[in-house]
């Protein structure tokens, strides 16, 4: 119970990121951004946090959004990027690569110091 | 797909989570909430458990939806403004605070008037330089009359404000409420720090402004001075200074004697014209004493005849 709340905690901070790098492949709605994230392995993510995400982002101005009928279900409203969106997505992915480099790099040589 | 029971649950669930944000500005609830049905009805879609078995409890969703939307979490100093809120309704529910606030609005003309009045007030205490002010300007007197004229053309442009800032909704712009708190408070320590204004301007002060001198005379204390021409003429009406330029005024009181200050233009006594005029208790005036004028050579003293 305390790992998954440890890692919920960890994915709020790159939830932005991971909804952008989603909607960077495809123009999604909602529920096809959390299913697609869980599908890539982020199994903690909620659905309240893409959805309130995908508002916020939208709110923000990275975002377009428009409705596509559906036949089966109630129309879906889908989100894109837009310029901003894109701006964000390539500063955040360069500030994430080097975040995680440093982390591997300070844990490998934690592991290797431990291990030798 | 989407039958009735599920479209029942949508609803409920989704009404429970905006009851769950209702403490949201509006125009950021509609931002978050505007297609949060039909964002649950996709999910509810998928398969045929009730939402609240698949998303958790309506305000655990609720909790969730405001920290993935930046919000500050309901508590701490929300929950501050929700006590204040609840105190406010408590207070709105007396029938004789709904009868005042219903009638305040009324009254609103009368403190466009009531600032302008304080304002002048508060500025004059500023600018005065040492003379006293008083709550009903004196209309004899030069400042007192400019008081006046301020006062008027105050509450003409103090009026002027308040009917254009009422004109659109209700609250007028966010500087004209921090000046009227400035207005009201320095009003307010204007009029606390002022005395009553005296009427009465032939009746004795008995403790004007001015420096004092401590000088005595015969071990006495200086109660007046008679000036007098080298040769010898009593003057009247003389004006001593110090030597800062200060009005001097004697420092020593007779006993059972009172000094009348003749009033200037400006409604304010002079007190330090010589010799002053004294009474005693018995209304009499104190006469001028006798002197011992010193004896010097005789010079030619001006005449205002002069002989050819």
């Amino acid at each position: 119970m305390q790992q998954r709340a440890d890692s919920s905690q960890l994915l709020k901070g790159v939830l932005d990121l991971a909804v952008l790098a989603v909607l960077a492949d495809h123009d999604s709605y909602g529920y096809d951004v959390l299913r697609r994230l869980r599908e890539s392995g982020l199994n903690e993510v909620g659905d309240a946090s893409v959805y309130g995400t995908l508002r916020r982002l939208y709110q923000a101005g990275a975002l377009t959004t428009y409705v596509v009928p559906s036949d089966e279900g109630p129309h879906r409203k889908y989100y894109g990027l837009n310029d901003r969106g894109r701006k964000a997505l390539s500063e955040s992915t360069q500030t994430w690569t080097a975040l995680t480099a440093a982390l591997s790099q300070l844990l490998n040589g934690r592991s290797s110091k431990n291990g030798g | 797909m989407a039958d009735e029971t599920q479209l029942n649950d949508v609803a409920t669930y989704a009404a429970a989570v905006r009851a769950q944000l209702s403490d949201l500005p509006p125009g950021q609830a509609d931002v978050l909430l505007e297609d949060l049905e039909d964002h649950l009805a996709e999910v509810a879609a998928e398969s045929g458990a009730p939402l609240a078995a698949r998303l958790g409890s309506p305000a655990a969703y609720a909790a969730e939806l405001r920290a993935a939307y930046g919000l500050a979490q309901e508590g701490g100093r929300r929950w501050r403004f929700a006590r204040l809120a609840r105190l406010g309704r408590w207070i709105a529910g007396f029938e004789s605070y709904r009868a005042v606030r219903g009638y305040l609005p009324e009254l609103r003309p009368a403190w466009w008037v009531l600032r302008a009045y304080l304002l002048v007030l508060a500025l004059a205490v500023l600018l005065r330089g040492g003379r006293a002010i008083h709550p009903v300007p004196n209309p004899l007197s030069s400042l007192g009359l400019l008081e006046i004229v301020a006062m008027g053309v105050a509450v003409v442009v103090s009026v002027r404000i308040g009917r254009w800032s009422r004109r659109g909704d209700r609250g007028g712009p966010w500087p004209i409420a921090v000046g009227n708190v400035v207005v009201a408070f320095a009003g307010l320590v204007a009029l606390g720090g002022m005395s009553t204004p005296d009427w009465n301007y032939g009746s004795p002060v008995s403790e004007p402004c001015c420096v004092r001198s401590d000088v005595y005379a015969a071990n006495r204390p200086l109660t007046n001075i008679y000036p007098y021409t080298a040769d010898g003429k009593p003057l009247d009406g003389v004006l001593l200074y110090a030597q800062y330029g200060q009005p001097l005024m004697v420092g020593g009181k007779g006993s059972g004697v009172t000094t009348q200050y003749p009033m200037g233009a400006d409604g304010l006594p002079i007190t330090n014209e010589y010799p002053q005029r004294q009474t005693r208790l018995d209304g009499s005036v104190v006469p001028r004493p006798r002197v011992a004028l010193p004896v010097v050579a005789a010079s030619p003293t001006p005449s205002p005849t002069p002989t050819p």
